[in-house]
């Protein structure tokens, strides 16, 4: 009996140190992991917050950019020969442009469409129209197209060569 | 474990959702949106494209731009439904020698699945770069009404792109899931899903672990597509009627129109009333012509008001097919983003006389549940850490009887904080730290847990000692405070076992009784801290005074006289205001005194710039 009992008592202590081990090993990792999860979300939040910022500037730019096509609109009209209201249309020239400045300094910056040929990822095609151009070549841009710290927030709405 | 995705690839849009940390989300895809258009083409220069670039060139090639293929997957040419779509569709198509359906794309015929994958393995791909790794498998949704053949194409057009499709699921049934309906037993459930070009509407019923689709109906043709359309119409004939110019032949103006139209249409689901606003919209022989125009919520109501009825109409006829009445109906699920629109939920409220569940974004939901299904196929690691919160606040009592909270209620255990405390009077050799546990303002009111003193501070002036006070809460609840004298290293400390052993009852007596109290605790605390502002500022002036000596002129000290003198006779009444403008009236007074003496001498021993009040002396 006497001889017996620390044998089994070995094994049980063998059995029961593995199972520590395993069990160790389980925790340790768990904890690694979480660890880990916490520092991720910590740089996760960060690179969030920035594009929460972007984001909701960017909200709000999306819905100025057809008030900066009216200038543009209103200062085609004006450039038209007829008109003689010199001094009023560099006013508005000076209006926009002093409106574009701000934008531009929070990221905002136009694609330039004309000329180039026609790419999907910066201008989105309304009508084809024939043209001594080469085909595919932008004719006619209809609206300007923006891109928002380096991404495309609107296409420029453009007229290409058939 | 590698991710699944949940993909819901609609007619007109397509999402991708994945289940990250227990939750399920939304993932953007290259362009950072959280839709992709369901659409391929080829452009003039050979190149494929997918998604929005090829949504951009569609208007100037459209016979190579590929659309709605939803409407032809798993279909037999010979279908009626194919037959009706191929008049308006505005590609090329004919009948495969299986019988199917054979698109011309480019220079060659494919099978609608094949155009289907490229949805899909852009889907696949921008979901990989969002998160970094590489998806092999994913659950996608169909229409409750796909017959096998269309379900089989849709899966086949999964393993196309590379994805091994874990599941197809029943659009409604995704739906049901992201509203963790799949647990309530024996509910009957109406999804009403108004997308863009598709109206659908499914009965189901939730059984034991599995959702049944007892009825389908809808309208293949009717979305919220047209809705914005009939606004188009109604805006140009109204501008006709009013400019007596036709803007239907102008694109530019057209294009536009459309973008305000739509924009109405989004601005009247919250406000009554908007404004359409458009200068320089066109220009005849008198200048140029701009547009304004009030469009009401009403008029929009008025407009489209035939379409919603419709709608509610088929939904109706559905609920009846399945064998239901209107009144065994537990729950409405809306769908697609034209069910924002106010008068939407309205109708289908009054035919239901109940409210419908808007929660999730009606346009991301079914990727949602197609998430949620991929993540129980995903199987989230397995939680060997169950970590635990602190259920109300701990700290300890400090000048005047505040109670200074260390850690808050609700934060996750294990966790440590520790925060240095200083002495309230000159030579004061020791420092009582009382922990308490409460949510009260006032350390009287809250449950005390322990005291303890820590002595052999060394005598010197008031808010001159350091005494780091350090709260340690271990995973199992056990609260261990020290508190340490950094300029001796002596420490005291204490262990309390039984922190967090409140019961439910007494934890939420506790809460409720701070919320009771909140105000008048405030105003107490407010009191208390001004009545200690006073008193160190009263030590510092005469301290100063005394320090001063001969380098600041009489004048000066008499002033600072006179403002300690009103401050002590205001400090002890209960006049917050009173007392906190004596002391700022003092504050500005012994600011000369630093100012008179500034020249002569630059630095001295660093200052107690403690904020906290110090620890009580008893």
């Amino acid at each position: 009996m006497d001889n017996q009992k620390p044998q089994v008592n070995i094994e049980d202590l063998v059995k029961e140190l593995e199972q520590c081990k395993k069990e160790k090993e389980e925790y340790l990792n768990g904890w690694k992991r979480a660890k880990a999860d916490f520092i991720n979300y910590q740089k996760d939040e960060t690179k969030r917050i920035d594009e929460v910022m972007k984001f909701s500037n960017e909200m709000l730019i999306r819905e100025l950019l057809p008030v900066l096509d009216s200038f543009q609109l209103s200062l085609s009209v004006m450039a038209s020969p007829a008109r003689e209201d010199a001094g009023a249309r560099r006013g508005v020239e000076i209006i926009q442009s002093q409106f574009e400045d701000i934008l531009k300094k929070h990221g905002l910056e136009p694609i330039k469409a004309l000329g180039s040929k026609f790419d999907p990822s910066l201008h989105e095609a309304v009508e084809e129209a024939e043209s001594d151009k080469e085909s595919g070549t932008v004719i006619e841009e209809l609206t300007r197209g923006w891109k928002l710290h380096g991404r495309v927030i609107r296409p420029a709405r453009v007229k290409i060569a058939k | 474990m590698p991710k699944i995705i949940g993909i819901d690839l609609g007619t007109t849009n397509s999402a991708v959702a994945v289940v990250e940390g227990g939750e399920p989300k939304i993932l953007e895809n290259a362009e950072g949106n959280r839709t992709t258009p369901s659409i391929v083409a080829v452009s003039k220069a050979g190149e494929r494209l997918v998604g929005l670039l090829a949504k951009r060139q569609a208007v100037t090639n459209p016979k190579n731009t590929i659309s709605s293929v939803k409407r032809l997957i798993g279909r037999k040419f010979s279908d009626p439904e194919v037959q009706g779509d191929r008049k308006w569709l505005p590609y090329e198509m004919k009948e495969a020698s299986n019988g199917g359906v054979s698109i011309k794309f480019g220079d060659s015929w494919l099978t609608p699945e094949e155009i289907s994958a490229m949805v899909l393995a852009k889907l696949k791909a921008d979901a990989e770069a969002k998160l970094g790794e590489k998806i092999e498998e994913a659950v996608i949704t169909v229409p409750a009404y796909f017959d096998d053949s269309q379900r089989q194409a849709t899966k086949n057009a999964g393993e196309i792109a590379g994805l091994k499709v874990r599941r197809i699921i029943n659009e409604p049934t995704a739906a049901a899931l992201a509203y963790g309906f799949n647990k309530k037993k024996n509910e009957k459930i109406v999804v009403y899903d108004f997308g863009g070009g598709t109206f659908d509407v499914s009965v189901l019923e939730v059984a034991e672990d599995t959702v049944e689709v007892k009825s389908t109906g809808g309208d293949t043709h009717l979305g919220g597509d047209d809705f914005d359309k009939k606004i188009n119409e109604y805006l140009v004939s109204e501008y006709k009627k009013q400019e007596g110019v036709d803007v239907s032949k102008d694109p530019l103006a057209l294009q536009r129109l459309r973008e305000a139209a739509e924009r109405a249409k989004h601005e009247l689901s919250t406000s009554a009333e908007t404004e359409i606003n458009l200068p320089y919209i066109t220009s005849d022989a008198s200048g140029p012509k701009h547009f304004l125009l009030k469009l009401t919520r009403a008029k929009l109501e008025d407009l489209v008001k035939d379409y919603i009825d419709r709608s509610v109409e088929l939904t109706l006829k559905t609920v009846k097919e399945a064998g239901f009445e209107l009144k065994d109906i537990n729950e409405l699920i809306l769908v697609g983003g034209q069910t924002r629109m106010p008068a939407i939920q309205q109708a289908v409220k009054k035919a239901f006389g109940k409210e419908p569940h808007l929660g999730v974004n009606p346009d991301e939901v079914v990727a949602i549940g197609a998430a949620v299904q991929a993540g129980v196929f995903q199987g989230d690691v397995k939680d060997v850490l169950l970590l635990d919160v602190t259920p109300l606040s701990v700290g300890l009592e400090t000048l005047g009887g505040i109670f200074t909270r260390l850690i808050e209620k609700n934060t996750t255990v294990p966790t440590t904080k520790s925060q240095v405390f200083s002495t309230a009077s000159d030579s004061q050799t020791s420092v009582e730290i009382h922990v308490l546990q409460g949510e009260r303002e006032m350390a009287g009111d809250n449950k005390t847990l322990a005291r303890f003193i820590l002595d052999g501070i060394p005598p010197s002036p008031r808010g001159v000692p350091q005494v780091e006070v350090t709260f340690d809460i271990d995973s199992n609840g056990i609260l261990n405070v020290s508190a340490k004298d950094k300029a001796t290293g002596k420490s005291q400390s204490v262990r309390i076992e039984a922190s967090t052993s409140l019961s439910k009852e007494e934890v939420e007596r506790l809460k409720n009784e701070a919320a009771k109290n909140q105000a008048e605790d405030k105003q107490k605390r407010e009191t208390v801290e001004a009545k200690n502002n006073a008193e160190s500022l009263i030590y510092l002036a005469e301290k100063s005074v005394k320090e001063a000596g001969e380098k600041v002129s009489e004048d000066i000290k008499k002033l600072v006289q006179e403002k300690v003198d009103a401050l002590k006779s205001v400090k002890d009444g209960n006049d917050v205001q009173k007392i906190q403008s004596a002391a700022q009236e003092l504050s500005t007074e012994v600011q000369k005194i630093g100012q008179a003496m500034y020249k002569n001498e630059k630095s001295e021993e660093p200052k107690t710039d403690d904020p906290q009040p110090p620890v009580e002396n008893k």
